[in-house]
């Protein structure tokens, strides 16, 4: 095995051009960013395309990506998962019938940790304070996490007033940063 | 919980749409304590990842990628495709300048009245929409700090919807908002992004889905122009 290779430095690599520093990125992280791109997009012919989409602007916005604020896993599967968000977005047909399973669907997977966004402790501690959540606060947050979906798919997927919705995750969003910062 | 916060943190989840999105947005190019907090909750929420596990892509998708990116602008710039856009529509508004010259000089000679030089004069473009007879119009009135956008005979199509954007020269392009189709609307610019608005500053229609681009950065640009002083 190969030391892992310095994802800072790659990413400087890339703003600067260097199509190599890509290529290292690419295959060092395709398989996490495919990963959430196949969650958010739902099917494998949509999320190759919008993986194909997160490479091809990173090639053009790696300059945004800056060490001091995240580290460069964690930034590339936020970028990922919002050029994901928009790709759905742009795609998706209002008049499409919202899947009719419930946001508590996605409530309880069990935690598939792969240590390498986060110190463990970190990592503990967000699953320990989203765990006392009540379930329609929790089941709101993960399904909009997961699932990239807005407050008004939310209300229509579980049949609830957008007010209802909203308050959920407002409220869970205090609780959990209370807790966070605990 | 401030509400700034609230904001951030429900940007950060993709939660927002419509309006919402847009004020979130606009705050986000203007505000860096706001821009903190969204990556503050992106930080927070990114151990969540861990639960979603690699999957590998198809092999042959780098080839796909490296193929793209051929035809792609080179790395750090962005706005160097909207500018090459941009280069085009100089080319064709000269065109019309040369064709409008011809007529005047066919027609006889033309009174010229210089605008009235009180304040700074308004500024327009406007730009075609490919494939169709509309063209968006977009006046900015510096002392005002408002800006018009007439989308007049735009139809909405209730999949997309036409994002404006201004092109710095030097930097990443700023959301000026969403386009209401077939309305004429008029909106007051906070002073960040109006300090990035005059005389040649290139404005950039793209294709988004409803409620604009989530991820800040562009969709497919359709059109662009610049800013002229009438």
């Amino acid at each position: 095995m190969s030391a892992p290779p310095d994802l800072i430095e790659a990413m400087r690599g890339i703003a600067a051009g260097d199509r190599r520093a890509l290529e290292t990125v690419y295959r060092a992280t395709s398989a996490k960013l495919f990963g959430i791109c196949l969650r958010i997009a739902g099917d494998r012919g949509e999320a190759e395309d919008a993986l194909q989409d997160v490479y091809v602007s990173l090639w053009t916005s790696a300059a945004r990506y800056d060490p001091a604020r995240a580290s460069p896993l964690g930034w590339l599967a936020a970028f990922a998962r919002n050029r994901a968000i928009d790709r759905l977005r742009r795609r998706r047909r209002v008049d499409e019938t919202a899947p009719m399973e419930a946001a508590v669907a996605v409530a309880d997977a069990a935690p598939l940790a792969d240590a390498v966004l986060s110190a463990g402790q970190d990592r503990a501690r967000i699953h320990h304070c989203l765990s006392e959540l009540d379930e329609p606060q929790r089941g709101a947050i993960r399904t909009a996490f997961f699932e990239g979906v807005t407050y008004a798919e939310l209300a229509a997927r579980q049949d609830v007033p957008l007010g209802t919705v909203k308050s959920w995750v407002r409220r869970g969003l205090a609780r959990l940063k209370a807790c966070l910062e605990a | 919980m401030t509400e700034p916060d609230l904001l951030a943190a429900e940007l950060a989840l993709g939660l927002l749409d419509g309006a919402d999105l847009l004020a979130a947005r606009g705050r986000l190019a203007t505000d860096p304590a706001f821009v903190a907090q969204v990556a503050d909750w992106e930080g927070k929420l990114a151990p969540l990842f861990d639960e979603i596990g690699p999957v590998e892509a198809d092999p042959a998708l780098w080839a796909r990628i490296a193929g793209a990116l051929d035809a792609a602008p080179p790395a750090g710039s962005e706005v160097l495709a909207l500018r090459r856009a941009v280069r085009r529509w100089q080319w064709t508004a000269a065109l019309s300048a040369a064709a409008a010259l011809v007529i005047a000089v066919l027609t006889g000679p033309v009174l010229l009245t210089p605008p009235p030089a009180a304040g700074p004069a308004p500024m327009v473009a406007s730009m075609e929409l490919p494939a169709t007879q509309l063209r968006l119009g977009v006046t900015w009135m510096p002392d005002r700090g408002e800006l018009m956008v007439s989308a007049a005979g735009m139809a909405a199509d209730g999949v997309h919807d036409h994002e404006l954007w201004v092109v710095p020269t030097n930097g990443k392009p700023l959301s000026l908002g969403v386009v209401v189709a077939g309305a004429a609307r008029r909106v007051q610019l906070p002073a960040a992004l109006a300090a990035q608005l005059g005389a040649g500053a290139t404005v950039a229609l793209s294709v988004e889905a409803i409620g604009g681009s989530v991820s800040g950065i562009p969709g497919p640009v359709v059109a662009s122009a610049k800013l002229s002083s009438t």
